[in-house]
Protein backbone atom coordinates (compact mmCIF):
# COMPACT_ATOMS: atom_id res chain seq x y z
CA UNK A 1 0.00 0.00 0.00
CA UNK A 2 1.27 3.08 -0.55
CA UNK A 3 0.71 6.89 1.10
CA UNK A 4 -1.70 7.34 -1.58
CA UNK A 5 -3.93 3.90 -1.26
CA UNK A 6 -3.74 4.36 2.33
CA UNK A 7 -5.52 7.66 2.67
CA UNK A 8 -7.93 6.87 0.04
CA UNK A 9 -9.08 4.34 2.15
CA UNK A 10 -8.89 6.17 5.08
CA UNK A 11 -11.30 8.92 3.52
CA UNK A 12 -13.56 5.96 1.84
CA UNK A 13 -14.00 3.88 5.57
CA UNK A 14 -14.91 7.66 6.67
CA UNK A 15 -17.50 8.87 4.70
CA UNK A 16 -19.49 5.75 3.22
CA UNK A 17 -18.40 3.17 6.22
CA UNK A 18 -21.13 3.51 7.75
CA UNK A 19 -23.61 2.62 5.71
CA UNK A 20 -21.12 -0.44 4.50
CA UNK A 21 -21.55 -1.60 8.32
CA UNK A 22 -25.04 -2.21 8.62
CA UNK A 23 -24.68 -3.64 4.76
CA UNK A 24 -26.34 -7.53 4.69
CA UNK A 25 -23.72 -9.75 2.98
CA UNK A 26 -24.34 -13.11 1.47
CA UNK A 27 -22.81 -16.09 3.76
CA UNK A 28 -19.98 -17.27 1.77
CA UNK A 29 -18.30 -13.60 1.83
CA UNK A 30 -18.92 -13.35 5.35
CA UNK A 31 -15.82 -15.41 7.17
CA UNK A 32 -16.84 -14.69 10.76
CA UNK A 33 -20.25 -16.52 11.69
CA UNK A 34 -21.22 -14.91 14.53
CA UNK A 35 -22.45 -17.48 17.25
CA UNK A 36 -26.05 -16.85 17.76
CA UNK A 37 -27.15 -15.90 21.20
CA UNK A 38 -30.08 -17.99 21.22
CA UNK A 39 -32.60 -17.82 23.95
CA UNK A 40 -32.80 -21.53 25.02
CA UNK A 41 -36.27 -22.78 26.00
CA UNK A 42 -37.86 -20.16 22.95
CA UNK A 43 -40.83 -18.89 24.43
CA UNK A 44 -40.92 -20.61 26.95
CA UNK A 45 -38.26 -19.04 28.77
CA UNK A 46 -40.68 -15.77 28.41
CA UNK A 47 -43.37 -17.74 30.85
CA UNK A 48 -41.09 -16.39 33.80
CA UNK A 49 -41.80 -12.53 34.84
CA UNK A 50 -38.55 -11.03 34.83
CA UNK A 51 -36.59 -13.31 32.09
CA UNK A 52 -33.62 -11.76 30.71
CA UNK A 53 -33.07 -11.95 27.07
CA UNK A 54 -29.16 -10.61 25.78
CA UNK A 55 -28.05 -9.40 22.93
CA UNK A 56 -24.55 -7.84 21.98
CA UNK A 57 -24.94 -4.43 20.76
CA UNK A 58 -22.38 -2.26 18.81
CA UNK A 59 -20.66 0.61 20.59
CA UNK A 60 -17.46 1.44 19.03
CA UNK A 61 -17.14 4.31 17.01
CA UNK A 62 -19.81 6.76 16.43
CA UNK A 63 -22.05 7.01 12.46
CA UNK A 64 -22.05 10.29 10.76
CA UNK A 65 -25.08 10.09 9.29
CA UNK A 66 -28.47 8.93 10.56
CA UNK A 67 -28.65 4.87 9.22
CA UNK A 68 -31.40 2.28 9.60
CA UNK A 69 -31.35 -1.32 8.48
CA UNK A 70 -34.54 -3.36 8.51
CA UNK A 71 -35.94 -6.80 8.29
CA UNK A 72 -39.09 -8.30 8.91
CA UNK A 73 -37.97 -9.11 12.04
CA UNK A 74 -36.14 -6.30 13.12
CA UNK A 75 -35.11 -2.56 12.34
CA UNK A 76 -31.91 -1.01 13.93
CA UNK A 77 -32.15 3.04 13.33
CA UNK A 78 -28.87 4.74 14.19
CA UNK A 79 -29.21 8.35 14.62
CA UNK A 80 -26.73 11.07 13.59
CA UNK A 81 -25.44 11.30 17.05
CA UNK A 82 -24.95 7.91 17.40
CA UNK A 83 -27.64 7.18 19.75
CA UNK A 84 -29.30 3.89 18.56
CA UNK A 85 -33.42 2.12 18.72
CA UNK A 86 -33.47 -1.40 18.41
CA UNK A 87 -37.24 -2.27 16.99
CA UNK A 88 -38.14 -5.81 17.23
CA UNK A 89 -41.06 -7.31 16.12
CA UNK A 90 -41.25 -10.06 19.02
CA UNK A 91 -39.31 -10.67 21.79
CA UNK A 92 -37.29 -13.70 19.75
CA UNK A 93 -36.48 -10.99 17.09
CA UNK A 94 -33.41 -10.78 19.52
CA UNK A 95 -31.35 -13.23 17.76
CA UNK A 96 -31.56 -11.51 14.59
CA UNK A 97 -31.13 -8.11 15.71
CA UNK A 98 -28.29 -9.58 17.68
CA UNK A 99 -26.46 -11.20 14.61
CA UNK A 100 -27.08 -7.60 12.61
CA UNK A 101 -25.61 -6.03 15.86
CA UNK A 102 -22.75 -7.90 16.07
CA UNK A 103 -21.70 -6.97 12.32
CA UNK A 104 -21.71 -3.65 13.27
CA UNK A 105 -18.75 -4.13 15.70
CA UNK A 106 -20.39 -3.39 19.02
CA UNK A 107 -19.00 -4.36 22.28
CA UNK A 108 -21.80 -4.08 24.38
CA UNK A 109 -24.84 -5.82 25.24
CA UNK A 110 -28.51 -4.91 25.79
CA UNK A 111 -30.49 -6.53 28.25
CA UNK A 112 -33.77 -6.90 27.87
CA UNK A 113 -36.79 -7.84 30.64
CA UNK A 114 -39.96 -8.99 29.72
CA UNK A 115 -42.92 -9.05 32.07
CA UNK A 116 -46.81 -9.84 31.51
CA UNK A 117 -49.77 -7.80 30.67
CA UNK A 118 -49.60 -4.73 28.45
CA UNK A 119 -46.79 -1.90 28.39
CA UNK A 120 -48.37 0.54 30.92
CA UNK A 121 -46.48 3.15 28.38
CA UNK A 122 -46.51 3.27 24.90
CA UNK A 123 -42.96 3.60 23.21
CA UNK A 124 -39.36 2.37 23.20
CA UNK A 125 -37.53 1.82 26.59
CA UNK A 126 -34.30 3.52 26.87
CA UNK A 127 -31.57 1.00 28.54
CA UNK A 128 -29.74 2.02 31.19
CA UNK A 129 -26.03 2.27 31.24
CA UNK A 130 -23.79 -0.32 33.65
CA UNK A 131 -21.25 2.07 35.39
CA UNK A 132 -18.45 1.80 33.34
CA UNK A 133 -20.00 1.64 29.47
CA UNK A 134 -19.23 4.44 27.08
CA UNK A 135 -21.27 3.43 24.28
CA UNK A 136 -24.16 5.39 22.22
CA UNK A 137 -27.40 5.98 24.39
CA UNK A 138 -29.84 2.79 23.51
CA UNK A 139 -33.63 1.82 23.09
CA UNK A 140 -35.16 -0.78 22.57
CA UNK A 141 -39.21 -0.95 21.48
CA UNK A 142 -41.40 -4.07 21.05
CA UNK A 143 -43.53 -4.00 18.22
CA UNK A 144 -45.37 -0.96 17.71
CA UNK A 145 -46.39 -0.06 21.51
CA UNK A 146 -43.93 -2.20 23.49
CA UNK A 147 -46.10 -5.14 23.78
CA UNK A 148 -46.30 -8.78 22.36
CA UNK A 149 -49.03 -10.87 22.40
CA UNK A 150 -48.04 -14.46 22.11
CA UNK A 151 -51.71 -16.00 20.45
CA UNK A 152 -52.51 -19.64 21.78
CA UNK A 153 -51.28 -22.57 20.13
CA UNK A 154 -47.69 -20.92 19.16
CA UNK A 155 -45.39 -21.93 22.42
CA UNK A 156 -45.03 -25.22 23.57
CA UNK A 157 -47.07 -26.18 25.86
CA UNK A 158 -48.72 -22.95 25.44
CA UNK A 159 -46.50 -21.38 27.72
CA UNK A 160 -46.30 -18.03 27.83
CA UNK A 161 -49.53 -17.07 25.89
CA UNK A 162 -50.84 -13.93 26.38
CA UNK A 163 -49.53 -10.54 26.81
CA UNK A 164 -46.26 -9.70 27.47
CA UNK A 165 -44.49 -5.95 27.66
CA UNK A 166 -40.64 -4.69 27.64
CA UNK A 167 -40.27 -3.90 31.05
CA UNK A 168 -36.82 -3.46 31.28
CA UNK A 169 -33.64 -2.90 29.75
CA UNK A 170 -29.84 -2.16 30.73
CA UNK A 171 -26.42 -2.15 28.66
CA UNK A 172 -23.46 -3.30 30.45
CA UNK A 173 -20.08 -3.50 28.76
CA UNK A 174 -19.69 -7.57 28.18
CA UNK A 175 -20.75 -8.64 24.78
CA UNK A 176 -19.41 -11.97 24.95
CA UNK A 177 -21.71 -13.88 27.09
CA UNK A 178 -24.28 -17.00 25.71
CA UNK A 179 -27.02 -14.81 26.10
CA UNK A 180 -29.08 -17.77 27.64
CA UNK A 181 -29.36 -15.77 30.29
CA UNK A 182 -33.60 -16.40 29.40
CA UNK A 183 -33.25 -19.84 29.76
CA UNK A 184 -35.11 -22.11 32.76
CA UNK B 1 12.00 -10.94 -41.18
CA UNK B 2 11.27 -12.76 -37.29
CA UNK B 3 10.87 -16.37 -37.21
CA UNK B 4 8.88 -16.37 -33.69
CA UNK B 5 5.99 -18.08 -33.43
CA UNK B 6 5.30 -16.63 -29.87
CA UNK B 7 2.34 -14.59 -29.25
CA UNK B 8 2.86 -10.74 -28.57
CA UNK B 9 0.89 -10.73 -25.72
CA UNK B 10 2.26 -11.86 -22.29
CA UNK B 11 0.62 -12.07 -19.09
CA UNK B 12 2.82 -8.80 -17.33
CA UNK B 13 1.01 -9.74 -13.78
CA UNK B 14 1.75 -12.96 -12.41
CA UNK B 15 -0.58 -12.26 -9.32
CA UNK B 16 -3.78 -14.73 -9.56
CA UNK B 17 -7.04 -12.64 -9.26
CA UNK B 18 -8.18 -11.79 -6.44
CA UNK B 19 -10.66 -15.19 -5.83
CA UNK B 20 -7.67 -17.10 -5.61
CA UNK B 21 -5.84 -14.46 -3.34
CA UNK B 22 -7.49 -15.03 0.08
CA UNK B 23 -6.27 -12.56 2.30
CA UNK B 24 -3.79 -13.87 5.29
CA UNK B 25 -4.45 -13.32 9.30
CA UNK B 26 -7.77 -13.20 10.48
CA UNK B 27 -11.26 -13.00 8.72
CA UNK B 28 -12.93 -10.06 8.34
CA UNK B 29 -15.61 -9.69 11.21
CA UNK B 30 -17.73 -6.91 9.51
CA UNK B 31 -18.62 -5.94 5.61
CA UNK B 32 -16.36 -3.15 6.28
CA UNK B 33 -13.64 -5.06 6.43
CA UNK B 34 -14.39 -7.51 4.37
CA UNK B 35 -14.48 -4.73 2.06
CA UNK B 36 -11.10 -3.08 3.06
CA UNK B 37 -9.81 -6.91 2.58
CA UNK B 38 -11.17 -6.63 -1.77
CA UNK B 39 -10.09 -3.12 -1.80
CA UNK B 40 -6.37 -3.96 -0.56
CA UNK B 41 -5.91 -6.59 -3.10
CA UNK B 42 -7.48 -4.50 -5.69
CA UNK B 43 -6.98 -1.43 -5.31
CA UNK B 44 -3.28 -1.37 -7.19
CA UNK B 45 -4.70 -3.05 -10.25
CA UNK B 46 -7.57 -0.48 -10.64
CA UNK B 47 -4.79 1.86 -10.73
CA UNK B 48 -3.20 0.79 -12.76
CA UNK B 49 -5.95 -0.04 -15.66
CA UNK B 50 -7.00 4.01 -15.43
CA UNK B 51 -2.93 4.56 -15.37
CA UNK B 52 -3.12 2.81 -19.07
CA UNK B 53 -5.84 5.41 -20.60
CA UNK B 54 -5.11 8.71 -18.58
CA UNK B 55 -1.88 10.50 -18.19
CA UNK B 56 -3.01 13.14 -15.83
CA UNK B 57 -2.86 11.97 -11.59
CA UNK B 58 -5.58 13.53 -10.59
CA UNK B 59 -7.76 11.94 -13.31
CA UNK B 60 -6.50 8.44 -12.62
CA UNK B 61 -7.05 9.40 -8.90
CA UNK B 62 -11.06 10.53 -9.19
CA UNK B 63 -11.40 7.48 -11.22
CA UNK B 64 -10.20 4.50 -8.53
CA UNK B 65 -11.91 6.83 -6.27
CA UNK B 66 -15.11 6.46 -7.84
CA UNK B 67 -14.89 3.07 -8.51
CA UNK B 68 -14.80 2.18 -4.94
CA UNK B 69 -17.46 4.41 -3.80
CA UNK B 70 -19.78 2.40 -6.66
CA UNK B 71 -18.07 -0.51 -5.24
CA UNK B 72 -18.92 0.57 -1.67
CA UNK B 73 -22.21 1.18 -2.25
CA UNK B 74 -23.07 -1.84 -4.15
CA UNK B 75 -21.29 -4.53 -1.80
CA UNK B 76 -24.45 -5.46 -0.14
CA UNK B 77 -25.17 -7.11 -3.56
CA UNK B 78 -22.27 -9.06 -4.52
CA UNK B 79 -21.92 -12.06 -4.19
CA UNK B 80 -18.72 -14.07 -4.09
CA UNK B 81 -20.29 -17.13 -5.43
CA UNK B 82 -21.11 -15.53 -9.10
CA UNK B 83 -17.80 -14.23 -9.93
CA UNK B 84 -14.63 -13.28 -7.88
CA UNK B 85 -14.28 -9.52 -6.19
CA UNK B 86 -11.53 -8.51 -9.07
CA UNK B 87 -13.56 -9.08 -12.17
CA UNK B 88 -16.82 -7.74 -10.03
CA UNK B 89 -14.45 -4.33 -9.45
CA UNK B 90 -13.17 -4.31 -13.42
CA UNK B 91 -16.89 -4.47 -14.48
CA UNK B 92 -17.35 -1.54 -12.01
CA UNK B 93 -13.87 0.15 -13.26
CA UNK B 94 -14.96 -0.03 -17.25
CA UNK B 95 -18.77 1.69 -16.37
CA UNK B 96 -16.97 4.42 -14.75
CA UNK B 97 -14.10 4.65 -17.81
CA UNK B 98 -16.73 4.75 -20.07
CA UNK B 99 -19.25 7.45 -18.49
CA UNK B 100 -15.73 9.34 -17.79
CA UNK B 101 -14.82 9.44 -21.58
CA UNK B 102 -18.68 10.49 -22.59
CA UNK B 103 -18.42 13.59 -20.10
CA UNK B 104 -15.14 14.20 -21.31
CA UNK B 105 -15.99 14.17 -24.70
CA UNK B 106 -18.86 16.30 -23.73
CA UNK B 107 -16.69 19.30 -22.57
CA UNK B 108 -17.11 18.22 -18.56
CA UNK B 109 -13.87 18.23 -16.55
CA UNK B 110 -13.06 15.65 -14.33
CA UNK B 111 -13.20 17.97 -11.62
CA UNK B 112 -16.54 19.23 -12.13
CA UNK B 113 -18.29 15.69 -13.03
CA UNK B 114 -16.65 14.36 -9.51
CA UNK B 115 -18.00 17.18 -7.52
CA UNK B 116 -14.13 18.39 -7.11
CA UNK B 117 -10.88 16.70 -6.94
CA UNK B 118 -10.00 14.45 -3.68
CA UNK B 119 -6.73 16.62 -2.35
CA UNK B 120 -3.75 14.68 -3.15
CA UNK B 121 -0.39 15.95 -1.26
CA UNK B 122 2.60 15.76 -3.51
CA UNK B 123 4.11 12.44 -2.29
CA UNK B 124 0.67 11.45 -3.72
CA UNK B 125 0.90 13.16 -6.93
CA UNK B 126 4.15 11.70 -7.19
CA UNK B 127 2.88 8.19 -6.74
CA UNK B 128 0.38 8.54 -9.28
CA UNK B 129 2.68 10.13 -11.72
CA UNK B 130 5.19 6.46 -11.24
CA UNK B 131 2.07 4.55 -11.64
CA UNK B 132 1.38 5.86 -14.95
CA UNK B 133 4.89 5.71 -15.55
CA UNK B 134 5.08 1.69 -14.66
CA UNK B 135 1.88 1.37 -16.91
CA UNK B 136 3.87 2.26 -20.00
CA UNK B 137 4.36 -1.07 -21.42
CA UNK B 138 0.69 -1.63 -20.51
CA UNK B 139 -0.54 1.22 -22.29
CA UNK B 140 1.55 1.05 -25.48
CA UNK B 141 0.38 -2.73 -25.73
CA UNK B 142 -3.52 -0.99 -25.46
CA UNK B 143 -2.46 1.45 -28.32
CA UNK B 144 -1.55 -1.40 -30.39
CA UNK B 145 -4.99 -2.82 -29.57
CA UNK B 146 -6.60 0.40 -30.28
CA UNK B 147 -7.71 -1.14 -33.95
CA UNK B 148 -9.24 -4.16 -32.09
CA UNK B 149 -12.90 -4.33 -31.55
CA UNK B 150 -13.56 -2.59 -27.91
CA UNK B 151 -14.58 -6.03 -26.30
CA UNK B 152 -11.41 -7.94 -28.07
CA UNK B 153 -9.15 -4.85 -26.54
CA UNK B 154 -10.83 -5.62 -23.21
CA UNK B 155 -10.12 -8.99 -23.16
CA UNK B 156 -6.25 -8.73 -23.86
CA UNK B 157 -6.69 -6.61 -21.10
CA UNK B 158 -8.18 -8.40 -18.51
CA UNK B 159 -6.58 -11.84 -19.06
CA UNK B 160 -2.80 -11.26 -20.29
CA UNK B 161 -2.34 -7.80 -18.31
CA UNK B 162 -4.51 -8.06 -15.66
CA UNK B 163 -4.16 -11.99 -14.86
CA UNK B 164 -7.93 -12.63 -14.52
CA UNK B 165 -8.95 -15.80 -16.22
CA UNK B 166 -11.18 -16.02 -19.01
CA UNK B 167 -14.24 -17.05 -16.87
CA UNK B 168 -13.72 -13.48 -14.35
CA UNK B 169 -12.51 -11.77 -17.38
CA UNK B 170 -15.71 -12.65 -19.24
CA UNK B 171 -17.97 -11.75 -16.08
CA UNK B 172 -16.10 -8.45 -15.68
CA UNK B 173 -17.34 -7.66 -19.28
CA UNK B 174 -20.80 -9.18 -18.74
CA UNK B 175 -20.35 -11.55 -21.73
CA UNK B 176 -20.89 -15.58 -22.32
CA UNK B 177 -17.60 -17.80 -21.40
CA UNK B 178 -17.84 -19.64 -24.81
CA UNK B 179 -18.28 -15.67 -26.79
CA UNK B 180 -15.40 -14.29 -24.86
CA UNK B 181 -12.96 -16.92 -25.82
CA UNK B 182 -13.72 -16.75 -29.46
CA UNK B 183 -13.39 -12.99 -29.01
CA UNK B 184 -9.58 -13.80 -26.82
CA UNK B 185 -8.60 -16.24 -29.15
CA UNK B 186 -9.41 -13.97 -32.19
CA UNK B 187 -8.18 -10.88 -30.80
CA UNK B 188 -4.52 -12.70 -30.12
CA UNK B 189 -4.51 -13.96 -33.49
CA UNK B 190 -5.12 -10.63 -34.98
CA UNK B 191 -2.50 -8.78 -32.61
CA UNK B 192 -0.36 -11.68 -33.85
CA UNK B 193 -0.62 -11.32 -37.18
CA UNK B 194 -0.07 -7.57 -36.66
CA UNK B 195 3.32 -8.50 -34.73
CA UNK B 196 4.74 -10.39 -37.64
CA UNK B 197 3.36 -8.50 -40.54
CA UNK B 198 5.23 -5.47 -38.77
CA UNK B 199 8.31 -7.90 -38.68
Amino acid sequence: MTKYTDNLWKDLAREHGAVLALADRPEPGRARQLSPRVLAGGTLALAAVGAAVTLGLTSTGSTPAPTTVSTAAYTITQSSSGSVLVTISRSQSIVQASQKLANMGIDERVTIQMAPGVAPVSGPVACKAAPGVTGPPVKVLLGTNGTEVIPLNTTGQNTGVGSWHLASCQLTGDSRGTGNTGAG
Amino acid sequence: MSTETRAPVVTMRGQPAAVRTQSRGRPPSSPLEEFEQVYRRNVDVLMGYFARRCREPYTVADLTSETFVRAMDGFARFDPRRGSDRSWLFGIAAHVFARHCQQTAGGRAAAERLGGHRALDADEIEELAERIDAEREGAALMQRCARLPSVERAAIELVDLEGLSPREAALALGVSGVAFRKRLSRARSRLRKEHHGND
